[in-house]
């Protein structure tokens, strides 16, 4: 159990640039704190974010990733953040089937006012990824 | 400068010994080597180790294990392709993918700085497929026991069976394997630069005594005459003439994967894989119209003398060809023949030395005045 | 689709039967070439040919006891540039289709002049047991597949529910016929103009045709399922999967061969994952070990996240891997459900969109993480620490 208490999970946060990291920038703004081992991610929309930009860091030494974009109806691209959900399903259900913890991966639309959100979805999943422990795969030699 | 040393274990034990003392007395930052891995249902790959107890008596690496699952001379251009290595970092491989190593150095895709390469006298390896099977562990008591004799297992690969460069060109040290009948309890280290021996030197938990004699001894020379002669009779079965290729590659699947797994192969996008491979339905209507039939996919021939004209000078025979071909086409019989003759042709031998350039990268104003009519 | 068909003649098996109707229809010129299996001059395994020469036709099979290349890889490399001038019929197995229909939406083949022909397949045999003895190989398909046992064929066409017609042009129907017979039945109004002008009237009901593969697919769903549930308990977990692939050598083999891997330049042989050494040595010192060449699992989780929404299980990946992974089998699984995820099966039909093409505003809700507005850890923790402090 000690163990588990002092795990410092490694969180990958991927924000689209508009409105995710606009949530950050937000809370920065009113001086609200998340946890830092969550490291921001910035991409230009989430639209655009390759699968493989979430199955890597899950590999290679991340306990978690999350993902934030626009509220639906919000994107700056009109649909990027349905092609993502789109994406988003496509590796959980990969990674669901494979067994390997698809709950490591966390979808919430957060807009750029939205700072409170920004900071309570990095502190929530901080939270969820220290109770899920330590990400099996990122200690195995042979992937 | 030591040049040998004897140590009173087995060659086995001896290399791990030696590889775990080099990491352990920080002299190296890493050890690229062949090791299980899964949960032990008989995987083998090259790791890149940087915790020495991986050589520990229970440790996963398996640093002379007669297996090859990939041609490591491309593992150690990935490994330093985009720069050399900053730290030290020791190597055990096969001599033929210390040759390849060495080709791919000349093209500018892999440093040697920083790399301890250790190499040894090689008694082959066995087929992928033993590998798949989980059938590797117990051939490897004949296969140690036929080193010893300095003869080959007959479920080696035909061609290591057929391969006479096995005594290592370049390595800073060789395990001596071959024709060491006291292989279990003397492991017998050359060492044959510099480097190799300020290594070695003063390392704890490795002492021996000077070594004395030669390693090109009886058993290396006899071995390589029975590889020679082997080699003959394999080059005797290539089907030879276009009806003969045309039978031997009929089965191709075009799957590339001999070029794929081919060391020497280094582009990162080969050019029978390139939009110039790719044509327009009306080129194969045009075709069709003259020939009354084609097949499809396009260019099994095509590929196969392309990349003979593109590899055959530096191909070091080491196998992977034949060995990944879904097909079971004997790629690297055809290869190593084709190669004989084209390194032949111009005094060519791969992977002998760095500073010789591959000869289509250099010209002689006298030279190959047969080829001019 | 028309639910009525025609029967042709087959007092002489199948594959003669349906080699003679072609060559009526490359002698009517209703269609000027055909891309058909071909065995190869030395005999020991089946190429696709595009032929318009009928002599050439000797040595055709529609059914061959193996398949070296997906048939689709073949008409994609043949119209990948645009539809061509000649009408071609290709003659391919239900799997190739499929697969020709997902590279046709994924703009790598383009189908307008060309005819997919596909016959009810009992499956194929693996390749590395073919050509073992080609000979022996070649007897123990066609007895197999008389009696459709699929003991002998490939693990995934062993629990293949796709067998039959997919949304081909023209399909041979074998199941269900009278001795002695086979259906020809249309599957697009381009096929049926076909049988219009081979001078084929649609009278024939096929009713016992499609019983009977209703029949053999409801056996083959459960065999599926029942697979499915085994492999799942195999491949479960980072233990289980990393077993599987523990052999795996990075040739890329199953990439290379799958049809609907389509790309030239794999993301996974690209620049992006080539690093300098010191990356290599950071990761390996973080885990003790670093297999190399790195990223095996990345690549093999990662494909799958590109190409099993489109995968048709074809097993041609299973065939080439050198180390008889059975990739196959574990990408069908994938398959399948991520393809259920979205309503989607691969090669069902050219009109359905590609799951990751288009997308529906009001779906998927299961992936969105709620957000209960009262989570405010951060603050609570905060005002501990400050109480403690205090």
């Amino acid at each position: 159990m000690s163990d588990k208490q002092e795990f410092e999970p490694r969180i990958i946060y991927i924000l689209c640039s508009w409105c995710g990291s606009g949530g950050g920038e937000t809370a920065a703004a009113h001086h609200l704190h998340y946890p830092e081992n969550v490291r921001p991610y910035r991409v230009n929309c989430t639209g655009a974010l390759p699968t493989v930009h979430i199955i890597r860091p899950l590999i290679e030494g991340a306990d978690g990733v999350a993902i934030s974009g626009c509220h639906p109806g919000d994107c700056h691209y009109n649909d990027g953040n349905f092609r993502a959900r789109r994406r988003v399903a496509l590796v959980k259900s990969i990674l669901d089937t494979l067994d390997l913890e698809p709950e490591r991966v966390w979808f919430r639309y957060v807009a750029h006012g939205e700072g409170r959100r920004f900071v309570d979805t990095a502190t929530e999943f901080n939270d969820h990824i220290k109770k899920l422990g330590p990400n099996p795969l990122k200690t195995r030699s042979d992937t | 400068m030591l040049e040998g040393l004897k140590i009173n274990k087995g060659a086995e034990e001896a290399v791990r010994d030696l590889l775990r003392s080099l990491l352990e007395s920080g002299r190296v930052s890493g050890v690229l080597a062949l090791g299980r891995t899964g949960g032990g249902n008989g995987g083998v790959a090259y790791s890149l180790f940087t915790d020495p107890d991986a050589f520990g008596a229970d440790g996963v690496a398996l640093p002379l294990l007669p297996f090859m699952p990939a041609n490591a001379g491309g593992l150690l251009s990935r490994l330093t392709l985009k720069g050399p290595l900053a730290e030290p970092v020791a190597v055990v491989v096969k001599p033929c993918e210390l040759r390849a190593f060495i080709e791919l150095v000349k093209r500018n895709q892999g440093s040697p700085d920083n790399l301890l390469l250790i190499s040894s006298t090689c008694g082959g390896v066995y087929p992928l497929e033993v590998g798949a099977n989980d059938a590797l562990e117990e051939r490897l008591p004949g296969y140690w026991e036929a080193v010893k004799q300095g003869e080959l297992d007959s479920d080696i690969r035909p061609t290591c069976r057929a391969c006479v460069h096995f005594v290592p060109d370049n390595a800073d040290i060789t395990v001596a394997l071959l024709g060491e009948a006291d292989l279990d309890t003397q492991c017998a280290l050359y060492l044959n630069t510099e480097k190799g021996s300020a290594f070695i030197e003063g390392l704890e938990d490795l002492q021996g005594t000077p070594l004395l004699g030669e390693l090109e001894a009886e058993p290396i020379q006899r071995s390589r005459d029975q590889r020679a002669a082997y080699r003959e009779e394999l080059f005797a079965g290539v089907e030879a003439g276009l009806e003969g290729l045309i039978r031997t590659f009929g089965r191709c699947i075009g799957c590339h994967a001999c070029k794929t797994v081919c060391p020497i192969c280094y582009c990162s996008l080969c050019y029978f894989d390139s939009q110039d491979c790719e044509y327009r339905p009306e080129v194969y209507e045009t075709e069709l119209e003259r020939k009354g039939g084609l097949r499809l996919p396009p260019n099994t021939i095509f590929f196969q003398l392309g990349r003979l004209a593109h590899v055959s000078v530096s191909c070091v025979g080491c196998g992977m060809c034949t060995d990944v071909c879904p097909a079971d086409i004997p790629l690297s019989t055809i290869f190593s023949k084709v190669g004989d003759s084209v390194q032949a042709l111009f005094d060519y031998q791969p992977g002998r030395d760095v500073t010789e350039e591959v000869p289509l990268m250099t010209f002689e104003e006298e030279e190959l005045v047969q080829v001019a009519t | 689709m028309n639910n009525k068909g025609a029967i042709l003649p087959a007092e002489d098996g199948v594959e003669s039967a349906v080699i003679g109707w072609l060559k009526e229809a490359l002698s009517k010129k209703v269609f000027d070439a055909l891309l058909i299996p071909v065995e190869v001059p030395a005999g020991d395994s089946f190429a696709y040919l595009l032929l318009r020469n009928p002599a050439l036709l000797e040595n055709a099979s529609p059914l061959p006891p193996v398949m070296p290349v997906q048939g689709a890889k073949a008409i994609s490399r043949l119209t990948m540039r645009g539809n061509g001038s000649k009408r071609v019929a290709a003659i391919v197995r239900p799997c190739e289709a499929r697969a020709a229909i997902e590279l046709t939406k994924l703009e790598q083949a383009h189908l307008d002049n060309l005819w997919l022909i596909t016959v009810d397949c009992p499956g194929v045999l693996p390749l590395s047991d073919y050509l073992e003895d080609p000979v022996a190989g070649a007897a123990r398909f066609a007895e197999a597949s008389q009696r459709w046992d699929r003991a002998p064929m490939r693990p995934v066409c062993q629990i293949c529910h796709h067998f039959s017609m997919p949304a081909s042009d023209l399909h041979i129907g074998t199941l269900g016929s009278a001795e002695g017979t086979v259906f020809v039945i249309p599957g697009s109004p381009k096929g049926e103009r076909v049988m219009e002008n081979l001078g084929m009237p649609l009278d024939a009901a096929l009713d016992d045709w499609a019983a009977r593969v209703k029949e053999m697919e409801e056996v083959q769903r459960e065999r599926r399922r029942q697979a499915h549930t085994d492999l799942k308990a195999g491949i479960a977990g980072p233990d289980g999967l990393l077993d599987v692939f523990s052999s795996c050598i990075n040739c890329h083999n199953c990439q290379r061969v799958c049809p609907v891997c389509y790309c030239r330049q794999c993301y996974f042989e690209s620049a992006a994952l080539k690093l300098p050494p010191e990356n290599y040595l950071a990761r390996a010192g973080r885990k003790g070990a670093l297999r190399f060449p790195p990223d095996t699992l990345l690549f093999h989780i990662g494909r799958a996240s590109h190409m099993v929404l489109s995968c048709v299980s074809c097993g041609t990946c299973e065939d080439a891997c050198p180390m008889s992974i059975p990739v196959a089998q574990v990408f069908s699984l994938l398959a399948d459900r991520a393809q259920e995820t979205f309503g989607y099966v691969a090669g069902r039909s050219l009109e359905d969109p590609l799951p990751l093409v288009a997308y529906e505003m009001d779906e998927l809700h299961q992936v969105e993480q709620p957000y209960v507005e009262t989570y405010h850890g951060l603050q609570i923790a905060d005002c501990e620490q400050e109480v403690q402090d205090a």
